[in-house]
């Protein structure tokens, strides 16, 4: 079958790739973009393990074609260090102890990016219902609020 | 989990996506958001020879009121219309199906038309091709056995979209082009009561549009589900209150949603109305939780959902 050829900008950066139309952006950006922060767990929509950013919107990149994602602005987990420093959200979630085996937390960290961007002041309820579209199988998700709350609190001041 | 082989298309006109379905002679399958459609593919569950993305036909992602309707694009993303100020203040319980339907994050990409079109579910139909191939093909899959009920003679699975039940509730109408031409038509109209194919649709028809009347009223949705913070509702039951009575819906169980009206919602009416629910809903083993489960909740939830509408008005 034809490969697409489609091109998008990737953590800040010019990407075209050729792919296969019936690949998913979690495949590419894992296998010919060599980005694995972004995990594949259900592969069915279900735990959010493979967000990533697609236009500042999080999606589960297991459900989105990447030929869908022509002339889009992607970030994936890689893409939230500026300038050789950490994102507020990944300094707190190291801080607070929110990562157990680490699986689930580059889909919180995006989610909770994309949350944190349009509700600046958020409540510990409004972070708990953010970041439920996402599954932590250790269910260490008391430290990950306290994370998310104590990020939303830095990136205030 | 791979997904098959198949082609792509963009087309950027309904004329052009219909002349595509054509041409492939309907081995297509329209794609909005994926989060239904890309699930049932990587399942096998669907397998076209192309798939056609309808995100970029002009017109379908816009809402738009005049005085009679709420126009909404088919294509508009479940979380856009939630975020929609009208939708809160004049339909309360559309506004909380909204809110309700899975996650926030499958929200921002799920379209209510995809999610009216959601094709029905089964406990032992969404499964992967491995585990069917070895149970064996039922009904819903082109086989001669029901794998939920046995020595069952038709296909029992659900129809568990959380907007429909509250469009219905709203009388919403919806518009539709289709390689014949044009025609709108009510909500209620699409089910065929058939669980197997459950929509009365024109082969290659797209749904183009979602038309509320905008009658201002209170209204509220109840959903049970096993995970709060995503899952399909195992049943769910929508009212909007209308003068002095009130249009309830019943989903999640069988081929398409019930509807009911109420004159009065004073407590025998409702009690009398929760009781025929429970009578009515026809639950069996095909979702997680127990059939006699369901059909108690059909009762609770009606009753919940009234009483719930009921104090938005005071």
């Amino acid at each position: 079958m034809d490969t697409i050829n489609v091109s998008f900008r990737i953590n800040g950066e010019k990407a075209t790739v050729d792919v296969k139309p019936y690949e998913t952006l979690l495949e590419t950006v894992r296998e010919r973009l060599s980005l694995t922060g972004a995990k594949e767990a259900c592969g069915l929509g279900a735990c959010g393990a493979c967000t990533v950013l697609l236009n500042g919107i999080p999606v589960r990149s297991c459900l989105i074609l990447t030929a869908e994602a022509e002339g889009a602005d992607i970030v994936t987990i890689e893409g939230m260090k500026q300038n050789g420093k950490l994102h507020p959200l990944q300094e707190s979630f190291m801080k607070n102890g929110a990562v157990q085996c680490g699986f689930c937390t580059s889909g919180m960290i995006l989610t909770a990016k994309a949350f944190l961007d349009r509700n600046k002041k958020p409540t510990r309820k409004d972070i708990v219902k953010a970041i439920s579209s996402n599954v932590c199988r250790c269910t260490g998700y008391r430290k990950i609020v306290d994370a998310v709350e104590e990020a939303a609190q830095n990136m205030q001041s | 989990m791979i997904l098959p082989k198949f082609a792509y298309a963009k087309p950027k006109s309904i004329d052009e996506t219909i002349e595509l379905y054509t041409r492939y002679e309907g081995r297509a399958c329209y794609l909005a958001g994926g989060t239904d459609i890309i699930p049932l593919a990587k399942q096998r569950l669907v397998a076209p020879d192309i798939v056609i993305d309808l995100k970029n036909i002009e017109g379908l992602k816009a809402i738009e009121k005049n005085d009679d309707f709420l126009i909404i694009g088919a294509n508009t993303t479940i979380f856009d219309l939630k975020k929609y100020p009208l939708t809160k203040e004049y339909f309360r319980g559309f506004y909380e199906s909204l809110d309700e339907t899975s996650c926030e994050t499958l929200q921002m990409r799920g379209t209510i038309g995809g999610n009216i079109l959601q094709n029905t579910r089964c406990l032992f139909y969404n499964k992967s091709i491995e585990w069917r191939t070895a149970r064996g093909f039922c009904f819903k899959m082109g086989g001669a056995v029901c794998n939920a009920v046995p020595k069952g003679n038709i296909c029992f699975s659900n129809y568990c979209s959380d907007n429909a039940v509250s469009l219905i509730t709203l009388s919403a109408e919806l518009g539709f082009v289709s390689p014949k031409g044009e025609r709108r038509i009510n909500i209620e109209e699409i089910f065929s009561g058939n669980s197997i194919k459950p929509f009365n649709l024109e082969p290659g028809e797209i749904l183009t549009r979602i038309y509320i009347p905008m009658k201002k009223n209170s209204g509220a949705y109840e959903k049970i589900r096993v995970r709060g913070s995503i899952d399909y509702p195992l049943i769910n039951v929508a009212v909007a209150l209308k003068d002095s009575g009130g249009d309830v819906s019943i989903g999640g169980v069988g081929p398409a949603p019930l509807s009911y009206h109420i004159d009065s919602v004073d407590e025998n009416s409702v009690e009398a109305l929760a009781q025929k629910a429970y009578s009515d809903v026809k639950t069996v083993a095909n979702t997680v939780l127990t059939p006699s489960y369901r059909k108690r909740m059909a009762k609770v939830l009606v009753k919940r959902a009234i009483k719930r509408a009921l104090q938005e008005v005071k």
